[in-house]
């Protein structure tokens, strides 16, 4: 008999990705149940194009998580991630840029500094803002609109240019948000020290070959590898090459790998600090490791446009994937395989991923579950300090995961230990599923008090 | 030995009693003296075809019983083909879908399909053409109003886009040929892409087909078929805007593009309306011209040529760009994992 149907694919665990699209629409998409199908939940803004979605960035916090989004015409929003409502919008020109225009220097890039948002309990977060033209603004901006910005207290406030030729298309904050990475076409990968808003190193570009043929430089993407440590550094070109740079080494690529023939559109980095996805304008997923520079394996499915963003699950083993052939796909990091793939109907642009979402909470009964919380208080606290436990241990181990030439058996040590470390994580998953619940109406309640 | 295969896998409905007959026999493969295999095989087939037979009178019969009793006729059965058992795809336009038309609003030829813009089109070749290329330039000229040719000469194609642009061309056609026979089409859309790459096959020029007619001046109609999914709608889009939007009925000239499994039909036509005489009329004459003559209107084709088949390579997004480039789609070879899963 002739197939019908599509393979059905395995599903995948409880998720929530919001996705951004072409034509300005933030679209939801959830999984719930345990082997669950990805559904779009909520659309939100009307179609556009002028109001394309061009970046975004996600604070990934328990409460009041923040989406902020920059759109084509200049404008900058501050989205509400649960409930979709706009906090603030501004405009990209009313920042102090000079000589700026949405039309000659539109926004490349923006990104939410998650450390800095102590004050956003006062309704204040940072954002770093950057043009094509090497403009770069660190500001902070009120999320509610009866909060002016000569409060008391202290903001930040600095315009700096980032370079003054070619054309910036990717920029990076490193986890601890001190440092910013900058690259694009004829631009070479700049570090920033955000603090004193001064340029703290540059790359050179590689030799020429033995032929005496040099490539421009055009970086499409950068990423910090490792967490805790800002000194290395993941680049993705135009001509088809995955670098690493070392801070701390040479201002010359540590490792250069070649892969296929399209330009890397996209690098994100693994939580275990070797592990990178690089994703190419012809829809080639693949992962590498940057200790040894090797190709792990190549996500293979139906993908056949252009992938512009990837995003990694904090805690599951998860990558969710979205590009030019208007399918979110979600993948499992390690096997490698499509887990499940959502039809959105534009070309995406950017794709965040909550981690604090569970499938199980439902929308009502909050009150009764909140009853349950007070009686569970402890048992939380008793949680939380286990994960921490696991955490620290984690963190010990990361360190020794860090010298770079490392021979062949040495690596499959490595990769044991990782493998131990998924186990413990896993245990620890466990441990915290409960707890996770209950933070997840919990912070629900919290949000609805803040609202009404 | 494909028949002995066959007979279990062929013939459904009616004849499945008779299969179960034959089943516990042997294959007629698995003899090894030839005379008795011929022989078992022969007698075997003109099982199949007698049954065959008998089927086919049996709803003849039927059929005609039907007719006469006035009853209802049985239902045709409805055979199937490729297309009608295609795999689900979710691809696929709803008619009630918002966002689609909010996506053809603002997409890159909607100026041109809003009659804002008149296409003009540039028309170049490879770098090496010979023969049969500047042939069909030269009915491709004669099919899309408003196209210039410009020889290629050395230039990049890159440079060619870009001064394109600047003389606000709306669409760039590029007919590569090998071997002095055009073998892809490269259509970039301006000013900003996208571009699309076909493979062209089985192309006819005008003086190949017999009875070919010579087409008018006027602006042709354009007739664009089964484009369904999201990327065929974009692809048809993309040819539509080659063409003006305002036809001239009265040339009665139409141009199609005909998509059936990914591949795209070319066929140039001219069309008439003719008032035929009806077929009783002979017994009319007969009777001396008793009877009203009645009229009958029938259209009548004639050909005019070329006639090619295209095929979707790739859709990129953008300029024309092969190096630094990104994809909105790439026929890849893992894809071609069933026959029956079509991409636009």
């Amino acid at each position: 008999m002739p197939r019908t149907t599509t393979v059905e694919s395995p599903g995948c665990p409880p998720l929530r990705a919001l996705t951004s699209d072409v034509l300005g629409l933030i679209k939801v998409v959830e999984v719930h149940g345990k082997v669950g199908v990805p559904k779009v939940v909520e659309i939100w803004g009307s179609p556009d194009a002028s109001r394309a979605v061009v970046a975004t960035s996600f604070a990934d916090c328990r409460k009041n998580p923040l989406l902020a989004v920059a759109r084509k015409d200049g404008v900058v929003e501050l989205l509400n991630s649960l409930s979709g409502d706009t906090l603030n919008t501004f405009r990209v020109c009313e920042l102090g840029l000079t000589n700026h225009s949405a039309e000659e220097d539109p926004v490349i890039g923006l990104h939410l500094l998650r450390t800095k948002n102590i004050e956003l309990s006062s309704g204040f977060c940072v954002l770093l803002i950057y043009t094509e033209k090497g403009k770069a603004c660190l500001r902070s901006f009120p999320t509610k609109d009866d909060v002016s910005l000569d409060d008391s207290v202290v903001h930040t406030f600095k315009n700096w240019d980032v370079s003054t030729a070619g054309k910036v298309m990717c920029s990076s904050v490193d986890s601890k948000e001190n440092y910013a990475l900058f690259g694009g076409k004829a631009i070479e990968l700049n570090l920033w020290d955000l603090e004193s808003c001064s340029r703290i190193w540059t790359s050179k570009p590689p030799r020429v070959n033995s032929l005496g043929i040099f490539s421009p430089t055009c970086f499409t993407t950068s990423t910090f590898l490792v967490k805790e440590d800002h000194r290395k550094v993941v680049a993705g070109t135009n001509n088809y090459q995955v670098r690493l740079y070392d801070i701390s080494a040479q201002r010359r690529p540590v490792l250069s790998v070649d892969f296929r023939e399209s330009p890397i559109r996209v690098v994100t980095e693994d939580l275990d600090g070797h592990t990178v996805y690089v994703g190419t304008g012809i829809g080639d997923l693949a992962s590498f490791d940057m200790r040894t520079g090797k190709l792990l394996g190549c996500f293979v499915g139906k993908c056949s446009g252009s992938i512009r963003s990837i995003a990694r699950h904090p805690e599951l083993p998860l990558l969710a994937s979205c590009g030019l052939d208007s399918y979110l796909r979600i993948w499992d990091s390690r096997t490698r395989q499509l887990l499940s793939a959502v039809f959105l109907k534009q070309h995406l642009t950017n794709v965040v991923i909550d981690s604090y979402f569970s499938a199980e909470a439902p929308a009502g009964d909050v009150a009764e579950q909140l009853c349950d919380l007070e009686a569970d208080d402890s048992a939380i606290e008793k949680s939380t300090k286990e994960a921490d436990k696991i955490k620290r241990k984690l963190e010990s181990k990361n360190e020794t995961v860090e010298s770079f030439e490392l021979t062949a058996s040495e690596d499959e040590e490595m990769d044991k230990q990782t493998s131990l470390e998924r186990k413990e994580t896993s245990k620890g998953k466990k441990s915290s599923k409960s707890l996770k619940r209950m933070k997840r109406s919990k912070r629900k309640l919290e949000n609805k008090n803040e609202t009404s | 030995m494909i028949a002995g295969k066959r007979k279990n896998c062929g013939e459904d409905g009616d004849g499945e009693d008779h299969e179960e007959m034959i089943k516990p026999r042997l294959l007629p493969s698995l003899i090894k003296n030839k005379e008795k295999r011929s022989q078992v095989y022969a007698k075997l087939k003109h099982d199949k075809k007698t049954e065959k037979r008998k089927k086919f009178m049996a709803r003849k019969a039927a059929e005609s019983r039907a007719l006469e009793l006035g009853e209802e006729l049985p239902p045709k059965k409805i055979p199937r083909t490729i297309e009608n058992t295609r795999e689900l795809d979710e691809t696929v336009c709803q008619p009630n879908d918002e966002e689609l038309f909010a996506d053809n609003d603002t997409d890159e030829f909607n100026k041109i399909l809003k009659q804002e813009t008149i296409p003009k089109i540039l028309i170049t070749t490879c770098r090496f053409n010979s023969t049969r290329g500047p042939a069909f330039i030269q009915e491709l000229m004669s099919i899309i109003p408003n196209a210039h040719y410009y020889k290629r000469g050395t230039f990049e194609l890159k440079k060619i886009a870009e001064y394109a642009k600047n003389k606000d061309f709306t669409s760039i056609v590029v007919v590569h040929t090998s071997r002095r026979e055009p073998d892809a089409l490269l259509i970039i859309n301006l000013p900003d892409g996208p571009t699309a790459h076909f493979k062209l096959s089985n192309l006819a020029l005008r003086s190949e087909i017999k009875n070919h007619g010579n087409p008018t001046g006027h602006k042709p109609e354009l007739v664009l078929n089964n484009f369904t999914t999201r990327l065929g709608h974009r692809v048809g889009r993309m040819i539509q805007s080659l063409f003006p939007q305002d036809p001239f009925f009265r040339g009665r000239r139409v141009v199609t593009f005909h998509n059936q499994r990914d591949f795209i039909f070319f066929r140039h036509h001219r069309y008439i309306f003719e008032t035929k005489e009806k077929k009783d009329d002979k017994k009319a004459q007969g009777a001396k011209n008793k009877t009203t003559t009645q009229d009958r209107v029938i259209a009548r084709l004639q050909e005019c040529g070329p006639r090619f088949t295209l095929k979707l390579v790739s859709l990129q997004h953008g300029i024309f760009d092969t190096k630094g480039g990104e994809y909105e789609w790439v026929h890849k070879a893992d894809m071609d994992t069933s026959r029956r899963r079509f991409f636009l």
